[in-house]
């Protein structure tokens, strides 16, 4: 258990460790036997490894759900809320931006610096930055593009969404936890029954 | 009779290899030319004499498809050189497996035929030939397949829309699909029958085409098992995002949308339970013996703390308790000035009140100086209107005689029409 010993503190940390994050101890995870393992270490404080459909992110849930769980889920549940329109509009920023029409996804490689030259030229990317910047989510006061951006960064890197490999380089990865968020906004529009379309025409074409 | 026509084919393959040489040339001659007409539509004229665009005719490199339209590459040379540049936009893949069959059936025949009549060169040819349409067809199958592969390491890169990534990967399934179709026309036990007990043909149809068509079916299983994961991980990208736009779309539409609270139903998803952070910590303990030299040794390598000065900015609190002492005691002797003159108008007094007499009756504690002083700015301080309603009266004199600076002893204030 004791080489697990950094993985577990980093778990109870509340940290989401994935091939980006963290690619030793992720494969390590995949390992069914050491799941058990740390399962069993994590017993007696009411926690239990989970993961999301894809097994691309491992986080710990609680064991028991009791009243106090319930309460802090529902808490946290209100705080992801509250940002998932600004998580949505950025991500949509973003494929914009690099003109790419596939979402960001773990690994990929942003740097803030490309993605302002690429906000500067354009009017209504630069909206768009401005007011996601502005939301309280990410909460920047500056009136400047270079600022916003950085400060749009820094929060998600706190958040865990980011990684910098480097301290003093702005260049960052996407961590898996993305894929937690994208499976988060599916759950509620299943549970809602939203009329939200993902499946493409010609897919469901395939399926008549 | 033999012999003639024996040299008669000598005569003809001559031919045909100078006629080859000559037009292969045409190639390298006109190479700009034909690769505009690659990239473009048509080939340019403007660069072509009349005689040289009169050969590229002749030898099939290039074709005029109608009268009055311009001159186009001719497919087979369009082939080529998409194969020679690996050029996935326009490389083709046709293994045309049904006609070689056809064409080794006719070439099996004519060599057995020559092989009885003892037609050694001629059989010989039809030898080269079959192998030439094995070798052939082999090699259409190796380019298809690299072709296949290429493309699948690339991610499809030569298009940038996903959508487009979609219809290519389901393209070169369709392709594989094709391929397959086309290895199963090869039937060995058609073969067997054909070749018979020759060792020669047996090698080349048998032993080595099965040997080559194994390795093809083994490398189209594989590229097709990894465009389908490919083709899964484009429309899981297609769908995210989709999803991704559809959300932030409706949110949009509905700023007021409030799902429900999944923490509080009976089965919490899995996806939302997620525990609150631990912070594992740890503080120096010295209740376990061979610890207390690690935290001892670690203790003397703790730097030495420096203290520098404090900083003035530290005392600032202390300050700002100070002014706000000194504004509240400005305030009470300004307040204390003014009841001063409220009871110079209640008690008209036509001898005026004297301001240091009134300071001593009452018992207020501010000094001589400081209360006369304020006194006689109340009453500069008063608008003008005001101030001719009183008259202030100093009782002062001269500092010494040498020096003509007054001094004040005393104010007297009354009201002015007393006076």
């Amino acid at each position: 258990m004791i080489e697990h010993g950094p993985l577990l503190e980093r778990l109870l940390a509340g940290e989401f460790v994935c091939a980006v994050s963290d690619d030793r101890a992720f494969r390590r995870l995949e390992d069914e036997e050491v799941r058990e393992q740390i399962d069993t270490y994590l017993r007696p404080l009411n926690r239990r490894l989970a993961t999301n459909a894809e097994g691309s992110v491992y986080f710990l849930a609680w064991r028991q759900l009791n009243d106090e769980a319930r309460e802090q889920l529902s808490r946290q549940l209100g705080e992801v809320l509250h940002s998932l329109m600004p998580m949505l509009e950025w991500l949509q920023l973003m494929q914009e931006a690099m003109g790419h029409d596939a979402l960001v996804a773990p690994g990929d490689v942003l740097k803030p610096a490309e993605l302002s030259a690429r906000c500067e030229d354009n009017q209504s990317l630069r909206e768009q930055l401005e007011r996601l910047a502005g939301d309280s989510f990410f909460g920047s006061q500056s009136e400047q593009l270079d600022a916003q951006m950085k400060q749009v960064f820094k929060r998600l890197k706190e958040h865990g969404y980011l990684l910098q490999p480097h301290a003093d380089r702005q260049v960052y990865l996407v961590t898996g936890k993305i894929d937690y968020l994208v499976d988060l906004v599916r759950l509620i529009r299943d549970e809602e029954n939203l009329p939200v379309d993902d499946e493409s025409p010609q897919a469901q074409e395939s399926l008549l | 009779m033999k012999e003639l026509a024996v040299s008669d084919e000598h005569e003809l393959e001559s031919r045909l290899i100078g006629t080859g040489v000559e037009r292969l040339a045409l190639l390298g001659k006109h190479a700009d030319a034909l690769m505009q007409g690659y990239s473009r539509d048509e080939v340019p004229l403007e660069a072509l004499s009349d005689s040289a665009l009169r050969r590229l005719l002749a030898a099939r490199i290039v074709w005029r498809p109608d009268d009055q339209g311009g001159v186009k590459l001719a497919p087979r040379v369009r082939e080529l050189i998409a194969e020679m540049l690996a050029d996935e936009t326009r490389r083709q893949v046709n293994a045309d497996v049904g006609e070689t069959l056809e064409l080794v059936r006719t070439l099996v025949q004519s060599y057995r035929e020559a092989q009885n009549q003892s037609e050694y060169w001629h059989q010989e040819q039809q030898l080269l030939r079959l192998r030439q349409a094995v070798d052939d067809l082999n090699g259409r199958f190796a380019d298809a397949i690299d072709s296949l592969w290429q493309r699948l390491n690339s991610d499809f890169g030569f298009v940038s829309r996903l959508n487009d990534k979609i219809r290519e990967n389901d393209r070169a399934q369709k392709q594989i699909v094709r391929l397959l179709d086309g290895l199963q026309l090869i039937d060995f036990d058609e073969l067997i029958e054909l070749v018979g007990s020759d060792g020669t043909l047996r090698k080349l149809l048998i032993s080595q085409l099965q040997r080559q068509v194994s390795q093809h079916y083994t490398s189209l299983r594989e590229v097709q098992s990894r465009l389908t994961e490919l083709m899964a991980r484009f429309r899981q990208q297609q769908s995210r995002s989709r999803l991704i736009s559809g959300m932030a779309a409706f949110l949009r539409e509905h700023p007021n949308f409030v799902p429900g609270n999944y923490a509080r139903r009976s089965e919490v998803p899995d996806l939302i339970n997620q525990a609150s952070p631990l912070i594992a910590a740890a503080a120096p303990a010295l209740d376990h013996e061979p610890d207390i030299r690690v935290l001892t040794d670690l203790v003397f390598q703790l730097p030495t703390p420096v203290h520098k000065p404090q900083a003035v900015a530290a005392a600032r609190p202390a300050e700002a308790e100070e002014q706000s002492l000194v504004a509240a005691s400005q305030q009470a002797l300004k307040q204390d000035v003014e009841n001063f003159y409220l009871t110079v108008i209640d008690h008209p007094d036509p001898m005026g009140i004297s301001a240091l007499a009134y300071l001593q009756d009452s018992d207020m504690e501010w000094g001589d100086e400081i209360w006369l002083f304020q006194v006689i700015a109340e009453y500069q301080g008063l608008p003008r209107s005001e101030q001719r309603a009183f008259h202030l009266h100093q009782a002062e004199s001269r500092a010494s005689d040498f020096n003509d600076l007054r001094l004040i002893h005393d104010v007297t204030l009354q009201l002015a029409h007393l006076a």
